[in-house]
């Protein structure tokens, strides 16, 4: 029963029919195809996942193709369903076909309609090779795939020239991940002989090690996350990437393509559980990426870069875990990641559309009575992220927190400050951008707040259901269901009776954020600006995001611009290519010209070459006899 | 050597003289005169062959080559004529229309 | 020595001699009788080979018929351009040149293997089909469609001269 086959082959017939049909047949049709086949494929993996539970807890495979056989080795197109795998693809189908819905509403009056649809099911499709793939190269192709969707969406508006730079910036940095990543399956391949992950987890944990080091391997993969997870310094990309259409903001750059990098570590946890040295990296580079996205996000003024940071900071947190060893807490974060930013960047998505296109929160306010399901909605949603109880975020947080205090395998005091640094500015940033947007009085132009209407019922509709499921999904608990295949790592001995008072902490400090969110913003902006120009070269590092993007232009790309274009194009193309090739023309013109000289038009030396050429045939045959 | 080596040495020193008087000389009946000097040279090397054969065939050939000396000659020296009417000098260097 | 071969080695010079006269003389006239004076020891030596039939039309054809027309358009000619200042071309070093190396290699090549039948340089007997009256039987028995042609090729020669004469004469105006 080719079941996953299935699951990964509606949306690409999504895309199909969208990409060639849908222009010609209407918005209805795009609408029921876009949206529908998404939902059958959620179906289809929930059948799968029935079949799952329902089996003895061997994972299913399928092959679907064999793509090539060289010498002993195969390289097929593999389909692999364990629990895991599961988790993924329920919630990439499931929170992709919310989002999907979503989106008829918002993308209601835009003229490429048929066209966002069909990269959006072309997106889905690549996700779902990516998380059901076998192999490191299905994994790799669906990898690559939702590179390119991500890039054909954030550049949606391509007129826009700066949108179009954003999608082309979001791609060269994944690029520059890859190269990591690559680098990491021919390592594996060469030494290890296969592709597939179950394989590789299984060299790495059995008696006999293989030649190449698990944290070679692993900090090369690693890299490859860095690019897709957006974790520094490969993290310029997610911040310009909201140029794209909001649910498309919520589908990739929070629910589903920014947790590929984490999907990948936890699926080779076998290869990481005896890689320290590259557990440690993911670690600090988890740890740095959260505190600096949290602290960038508190003086951010748009509503989706606010949202942007604190997604690079969240990501951070799973990295984390994952560096500490609690593999399947960092799944759980994501997952209940997916349900509250999900649910946070629609409710701006409609936010937006209520104000007409506004996107910044200093015009912003008052929105709580006029648009009240956005306002309920993302006010649980942002209680969530916070890590208030009983919460979904609450539940994943503290777990992170608990490993990265306690876990033997990384786990340090510092750690668990920084994190928790981290939290309490989250829930400090969260609920500014609830009072800024919904509570403080009204900063709207007069002509934004006459028209300010709430969404229609294909985009509420959604917020509600995700709004719930934020509310509730902790109660199922990811990690022990993942236990089996991503064991938890083992807490010090001598810390264990610290577990309640860090949960408690914990809620103090999203306690202590919330209030001081509300101490500061309550009236509006005055008290902040206040503080702003009480440190005015704090605030400038904080706005201008480190300057980060300052320097890569100054180090990288004004010496590869000077290098194109003096060295290539001036000297390799213009001198040496182009002057070879003229060089060559006018050498052949030159010699013509001198060789027309022989014919003067006298008949008597024509004779004379004629006798030349008798000579010498009569000595050449004399020679040869 | 014998006569008909003599002969056939004497028939091309005959055609190389010639050939030689048409590269060298610039005047243009001067050089027709020259390439009938070929010819007779040719033709007494097919006279020497074919008075060894014996048999009539040579003979005729020899006869059939005077016909068409002649009836070339009769047809070039109008041309060169023409031509010097038309360039009012019979030295071939000045006709080169077939320059470059 | 007899006779006979004294004979042909005089003929023999007479030949090379004209032609040798024929690349130094200025005046076409004395060019013309240079190559006249060639002919007609060609014919001596036709003689000598006991080729009669052709000795006799060398010199009616030849010299009667193609020599005397090329004297009497020397004659025509005016003969005072640059031609007559300086007989010679601007390829005369290469010419006499490339002229010796194809003569050497000519010879060579020409002279390399003997005949059938080394015979020694004296006269021969005239062979019987080289007589006038066997000659013409002979030939106007086997070879007459060959005679007919020919005459269409001087039917097709006098018409070209008359057509160039005329059109020439049309030119001329």
């Amino acid at each position: 029963m080719n079941l996953l086959t299935v699951i990964v082959l509606l949306p690409l017939a999504g895309f199909v029919l969208n990409g060639l049909l849908g222009q010609r047949l209407g918005k209805p049709f795009v609408s029921i195809v876009g949206c529908g086949l998404p939902i059958l494929a959620f179906l289809a993996a929930v059948r799968s996942f029935l079949l799952l539970q329902g089996g003895d807890g061997t994972a299913l495979v399928e092959t679907a193709y064999t793509w090539a056989i060289v010498g002993d080795f195969s390289f097929d197109i593999s389909l692999y369903f364990d629990r895991l795998s599961a988790v993924m693809t329920l919630i990439v189908t499931g929170v992709g076909s919310l989002i999907h819905v979503y989106s008829t509403g918002y993308m209601k009056d835009d003229a490429s309609y048929a066209r966002y649809f069909a990269y959006l099911n072309v997106f889905l499709f690549f996700m779902l090779m990516l998380v059901l793939g076998r192999s490191l190269l299905v994994c790799f192709v669906g990898w690559e795939g939702v590179g390119l969707a991500s890039y054909l969406l954030i550049g949606f508006w391509f007129e826009d020239p700066e949108k179009a730079a954003a999608g082309k910036k979001a791609f060269i940095t994944n690029r520059v991940g890859d190269a990591g990543f690559l680098l990491g399956m021919f390592l594996v391949y060469h030494t290890l002989g296969t592709l597939e992950m179950d394989r590789i987890n299984a060299a790495y944990s059995g008696d006999v090690l293989p030649a190449v080091s698990a944290s070679l391997v692993g900090i090369l993969l690693f890299i490859g996350a860095m690019g897709k997870s957006a974790q520094i310094p490969l993290h310029v990309w997610l911040p310009d990437a909201m140029a794209g259409p909001t649910p498309v903001s919520a589908l990739i750059h929070a629910a589903t393509m920014v947790t590929a990098g984490v999907y990948l570590v936890a699926r080779l946890n076998g290869v990481y559980l005896h890689a320290p040295e590259a557990s440690q990296l993911i670690t600090v580079i988890g740890a740095s990426t959260a505190f600096f996205a949290a602290t960038v996000a508190i003086v951010q003024t748009d509503i989706k870069k606010v949202l942007a940071y604190s997604t690079l900071s969240q990501l951070g947190f799973m990295f984390v875990a994952l560096g500490v060893g609690a593999y399947g807490v960092a799944v759980f974060h994501l997952y209940t990641h997916a349900f509250f930013k999900a649910c946070l960047f629609l409710g701006a998505g409609s936010v937006i559309h209520a104000l007409s296109g506004e996107q910044d929160i200093r015009r912003m306010g008052g929105l709580a009575k006029k648009i009240p399901v956005t306002f309920v909605t993302f006010a649980v949603a942002t209680a969530a992220i916070a890590g208030i109880p009983p919460l979904a975020g609450f539940f994943s947080k503290d777990e992170i927190l608990w490993f990265a205090f306690s876990s033997e395998t990384g786990g340090s005091t510092l750690l668990w400050l920084v994190m928790s640094g981290t939290a309490l500015m989250t829930a400090f940033y969260m609920f500014r951008l609830l009072w800024l947007t919904f509570l403080t009085p009204s900063r709207m132009s007069h002509e934004t707040e006459h028209h300010v209407h709430e969404s229609p019922f294909s985009m509420t509709g959604v917020l509600i259901v995700l709004a719930i499921l934020s509310a509730i999904g902790g109660f199922v608990s990811i990690p022990h269901f993942l236990e089996p295949l991503l064991p938890m790592p083992t807490a010090r001995e001598a810390l264990e009776h610290y577990e309640t008072s860090l949960i408690v902490l914990s809620v103090v400090l999203a306690v202590v954020g919330l209030a001081g969110a509300v101490f500061v913003y309550r009236a509006g902006l005055a008290r902040a600006d206040a503080l702003a120009a009480r440190f005015p070269r704090l605030h400038r590092l904080l706005s201008g995001k480190y300057f980060v993007d300052e320097l890569y232009d100054a180090v990288l790309r004004r010496p590869l611009h000077w290098i194109s274009d003096r060295i290539f194009l001036g000297i390799g193309d213009r001198f040496l290519i182009d002057g070879s090739l003229n060089g060559m023309a006018a050498l052949a013109q030159r010699a013509a010209g001198r060789l027309s000289r022989v014919e003067t038009g006298s008949l008597q030396l024509y004779v004379l070459f004629a006798v030349l050429g008798v000579v010498a045939c009569l000595a050449w045959m004399w020679r040869n006899g | 050597m014998d006569r008909v080596q003599f002969l056939v040495a004497l028939s091309v020193a005959l055609f190389v003289v010639g050939l030689v008087g048409v590269i060298i000389r610039r005047n243009a009946l001067v050089m027709l005169m020259c390439m009938e000097l070929m010819l007779n040279g040719v033709i007494l090397s097919l006279v020497t062959f074919a008075q060894q054969t014996g048999t009539v065939s040579g003979a005729v050939l020899v006869f059939l080559i005077f016909v068409v000396a002649a009836a070339e000659i009769a047809i070039a020296i109008p041309i060169v004529l023409l031509l010097s009417r038309q360039r009012k000098t019979l030295d071939v260097e000045a006709y080169s229309e077939l320059k470059g | 020595m007899s006779l006979e071969s004294l004979l042909l080695y005089l003929f023999a010079a007479g030949a090379l001699l004209g032609g040798v006269l024929m690349l130094v003389a200025r005046h076409p006239m004395r060019v013309a009788i240079a190559l006249i004076g060639s002919m007609i020891s060609l014919a001596g030596i036709y003689a000598i080979l006991g080729v009669h039939v052709i000795a006799v039309f060398q010199v009616l054809i030849y010299v009667g018929a193609v020599m005397v027309f090329m004297v009497y358009v020397i004659m025509l000619l005016d003969v005072r351009d640059p031609s007559f200042t300086s007989k010679y071309s601007h390829l005369l070093a290469p010419g006499l040149g490339f002229g010796a190396l194809l003569a050497a290699v000519l010879a060579y090549v020409a002279t390399r293997s003997a005949g059938p039948a080394a015979q020694a340089l004296s006269a021969a007997e005239p062979g019987a089909s080289f007589l006038i009256q066997p000659f013409s039987a002979d030939f106007l028995r086997e070879y007459w469609l060959h005679f007919e042609l020919t005459s269409v090729l001087l039917l097709a020669a006098v018409v070209a001269a008359v057509a160039v004469i005329k059109g020439g004469r049309r030119n001329d105006g």
